[in-house]
């Protein structure tokens, strides 16, 4: 009883030509979908080369399998996830091996597939729900007799064996793929200390995320938290076109704790987020609910902001800082479509990069190449000249309305019926006498 | 002048926050539906036929039938022929359609202090059944919000900010609703000034309190969280006395009796029920912030002014009139007098004078004699015919919270003159109210 999964012939074709390249081992990552019932693969990426690949040093003789570098394929799995958009994830890993390493690639497949996973989960905001499918596939292919085995492993569980699991080809399965979109407003103002800046961008992100995890999400207007279905009445074939559904999210501020003064803290700064992101998510046709979509939509909500400032916080690193206090343009969020499928993946523009230099990034990450025409940068607007205030307040004071409760009193007027009239003034004089 | 920097930024917030409230992204959602209401885009809403023209009573029919059928809450609502409530939350859209604006990180490098303060917003808004959904909630909102920012403003000290908390008031002679912001955690005891205020401002005696925390008014949907019924009296038909006229206790009370609190009291405890039912009167008053006091903190008062040994308390010994009139001095600097009777029969005579009580002071009765002690919630008298009731709470009642059986079976009732023990001795304690606000 192990898991199905579903694949694109397209990566059938990849991986085949894969493997004719004949020589050392290859790794690369598996992308989809997973559900209760069924799983979806729609993509296969190799791990792309690794340019400052230490030279074969003489003084350790190790095999090919070795070479293999599990920090820059799981670095390689976390960049590409930044890609992926709502519901698209990282399922799993290929190792194509020649026939004498057959027997070690599995055990060099598990521990790869914990180190992506690890480092996938580092930076993420949200938690795992108990809905989520925590089994990886991993995929070995011998190089020369093509033949492949499928396995996986879940990664709850570091001390798990490998479950058999099915592996089957099928033509346009996301072709049909519904997809969600919103464009959500951001305002965060987080205090930060000097020496902990990151930690308190991170808590403040995270008080964020838990917002929009807890929010109330409409799809097409109908609340989407029950258990019901996402695309209910619409028959299922295969040549009907993509639904294109409209999210809205609406949060509360609720604060659990009880208190009588207002937290105050010293900080020596505050960062401020601020904008629109626009959001993408798609769901699998195979009777998907809705509150999967609500929360596939809604991680990406939190994802493509987290992502982007961490980006920017790398960059800022590496290009030893800027100014103390200045605005940046955080990069801006662009998709380009998946050839063969009905999904787009996505990635991020930094103000001096052009369509170009996605393009080259899109064939470097995720092996093809893309027409520069092909990639959509209308979705998000460009930063303007003109801006508004966003420079420095002398005390930043953020407070937020939590709504506990409003009520309203409304009076009827008796002036109903006659009868009725002189009923009501008998039940008023009695309660009148006992009241007071 | 960092207290100036303080009042430049909590005025700045307040304004931010009250565009925010009057922005598109302000939801409302109707509690126990799935029906949401944006006021501020022309009403679009969730539900079908919810316009901008339709009456507040229509909104009515899209919550959903609480526990039971909809036979039962008819029946509830013939007796309870008062306003309805109809509860909202707010939510605000994050999601937005229209010109969006690019993703930027700003970062300001100073030295400061950063306030996070959550404001629980709770506006009461009256309107007829005829006014339209919606018409001023957003106002009343902003308006909350700027009695909000006075309190914020009023008690900062240095960088600690309190936090603003709306109490609603009923007030006599209106049907409405008033709605005063108080600093969290300064008690009653130092915002006499503002309750002065208030008095004056709404033309109210000062000689009984009206806007203190326990003051507030009680929403007919909310549950007492403490579990006690609160004045059974109110379920019971008015007795059948021609001509007469009904004078019954003012205000809120607990009905306490045998056997609560996890204390069996049964056969000695009388009194000390109907004392904690009276106490439980000037709490909610707000004569008092002191919780109900336990059999145990009562035999200890009357240890502590000398009334009794110190073996007294943990005993199961029964206290009269007298020693209930200590208690109340004792804990609540609450007088009392005491009014005797030499044979129950002459209660039957006392009209006037227990009608003048509850008319003047209002206060719960107890009363001690035979053997057994009772509580007077009121009285029904004829001037004319002399013809008597008493309304009585009994505290030798030993059942569960159940207003049926307790109104049905004439635990809470109104008794003839032939209740009393016609041969006995009445000690009745009448609690008198401190002339404060």
């Amino acid at each position: 009883m192990g898991r199905g999964y579903t694949v694109e012939e397209s990566v059938e074709k990849y991986l085949t030509s894969l493997s004719a390249a004949a020589g050392s081992c290859k790794t690369g990552l598996l992308i989809g979908q997973c559900s209760a019932q069924k799983d979806f693969v729609v993509l296969a990426v190799k791990t792309p080369h690794r340019e400052s690949e230490g030279a074969s040093d003489s003084r350790r003789v190790l095999g090919p399998l070795d070479d293999i570098d599990a920090d820059w394929v799981a670095e390689h799995a976390r960049q590409v996830s930044r890609m992926l958009p709502g519901g698209v994830n990282v399922l799993g890993l290929f190792l194509i091996t020649p026939p004498e390493l057959s027997k070690e690639a599995q055990n060099k497949l598990k521990g790869l597939i914990f180190a992506v996973d690890k480092c996938i989960s580092k930076s993420r905001l949200w938690d795992l729900s108990e809905d989520d499918v925590t089994d990886r596939v991993t995929l070995h292919i011998c190089s020369k007799t093509r033949k492949a085995i499928c396995k996986t492993y879940d990664v709850k569980d570091p001390k798990c064996s490998a479950k058999p699991a099915d592996w089957k080809y099928l033509s346009c399965i996301s072709s049909s793929w519904p997809v969600l979109t919103c464009s959500v407003k951001v305002d965060l103002q987080i205090p930060v200390t000097e020496s902990s800046s990151e930690k308190c961008m991170k808590h403040g992100l995270g008080r964020w995320a838990k917002q929009i995890e807890a929010g109330l999400c409409l799809i097409n207007g109908r609340p989407a938290s029950d258990d019901s279905e996402l695309l209910s009445g619409s028959k299922k074939s295969t040549k009907m076109s993509q639904q294109a559904l409209q999210v809205q999210i609406l949060v509360t501020e609720e604060d659990p704790v009880q208190r009588c003064s207002a937290v105050v803290q010293a900080s020596s700064g505050s960062v401020h987020v601020r904008g629109t992101v626009h959001c993408r998510a798609y769901i699998h046709t195979n009777k998907p609910r809705t509150r999967h979509a609500a929360q596939a939509i809604k991680r990406d909500v939190v994802n493509t902001v987290s992502n982007r400032v961490e980006m920017l916080l790398e960059d800022l690193q590496m290009n030893e800082g800027g100014p103390a206090s200045e605005q940046q343009d955080l990069p801006r969020r662009v998709f380009a479509p998946l050839p063969g499928s009905g999904l787009t993946v996505c990635d991020y523009m930094f103000p001096d990069e052009t369509a170009a230099d996605v393009a080259e990034r899109l064939k470097e990450m995720l092996d093809w190449e893309s027409a520069e025409e092909d990639i959509d940068t209308s979705v998000e607007s460009p930063a303007d000249e003109g801006r508004d205030d966003g420079a420095a307040q002398d005390v930043p004071i953020e407070s937020m309305t939590e709504p506990v409760k409003q009520q309203k009193t409304s009076q009827y007027y008796a002036g109903v019926a006659v009868a009725a009239a002189v009923a009501l003034l008998a039940t008023a004089t009695s309660l009148l006498y006992l009241n007071e | 002048n960092s207290a100036r920097y303080s009042y430049d930024a909590i005025c700045k917030s307040f304004q931010a926050l009250r565009s925010r409230v009057s922005s598109e992204s302000l939801v409302f959602t109707l509690c126990n539906s799935s029906v949401l209401l944006w006021p501020n885009k022309g009403l679009q809403s969730t539900a079908e036929h919810l316009t901008e023209g339709t009456p507040c009573r229509d909104i009515q029919q899209y919550r959903e039938a609480e526990d039971g059928g909809s036979k039962k809450s008819k029946r509830k609502d013939k007796r309870d022929a008062g306003p309805s409530v109809v509860n909202l939350k707010l939510l605000w859209e994050v999601t937005e359609s229209g010109e969006s604006r690019a993703l930027s990180l700003c970062r300001v490098a100073k030295q400061q202090h950063s306030a996070r303060m959550p404001l629980c917003v709770d506006c009461v808004f009256s309107a007829s059944g005829q006014d339209s959904v919606c018409s001023g909630l957003v106002g009343a909102l902003c308006g909350q919000l700027s009695d909000m920012e006075e309190v914020v403003l009023k008690y900062r000290k240095g960088s600690s900010l309190l936090l603003p908390q709306p109490f609603h008031f009923q007030l006599p002679e209106s049907s409405g609703l008033v709605t005063v912001i108080y600093p969290a955690g300064v008690p009653d005891s130092q915002l006499l000034t503002v309750r002065e205020e208030l008095h004056g401002k709404y033309g109210l005696p000062s000689d009984r309190p009206y806007f203190r925390r326990a003051n507030a008014f009680h929403f007919p949907d909310e549950a007492y969280k403490d579990g006690y019924l609160r004045n059974p009296h109110t379920r019971l038909t008015a007795p059948n006395v021609e001509e007469a006229k009904v004078s019954v206790v003012r205000g809120v009370y607990s009905y306490h009796h045998y056997m609560q609190d996890r204390v069996d009291d049964n056969g000695w405890g009388c009194a000390y029920r109907s004392l904690q039912t009276i106490c439980s009167w000037f709490q909610q008053q707000g004569y008092t912030d002191r919780a109900v006091p336990t059999h145990t903190e009562i035999q200890q008062a009357l240890v502590d002014v000398g009334d009794k040994e110190p073996r007294f308390v943990g005993s199961r010994q029964w206290i009269g009139s007298i020693e209930v009139q200590a208690v109340l001095n004792q804990l609540l600097g609450v007088t009392s007098k005491i009014l005797f009777v030499s044979r129950g029969s002459e209660l039957a005579s006392k009209g006037r004078e227990l009608a003048n009580h509850f008319e003047t002071v209002g206060t719960p009765i107890m009363i001690g004699g035979g053997v057994l002690a009772h509580t007077i919630l009121g009285v029904a008298w004829s001037e004319s015919s002399g013809d008597i009731r008493f309304l009585i709470l009994d505290p030798h009642y030993t059942g569960g919270e159940d207003l049926q059986i307790i109104t049905e079976k004439g635990w809470c009732g109104w008794k003839g003159p032939e209740f009393w023990d016609q041969n006995a001795y009445y000690n009745l304690c009448l609690p008198q109210t401190p002339k404060t606000i």
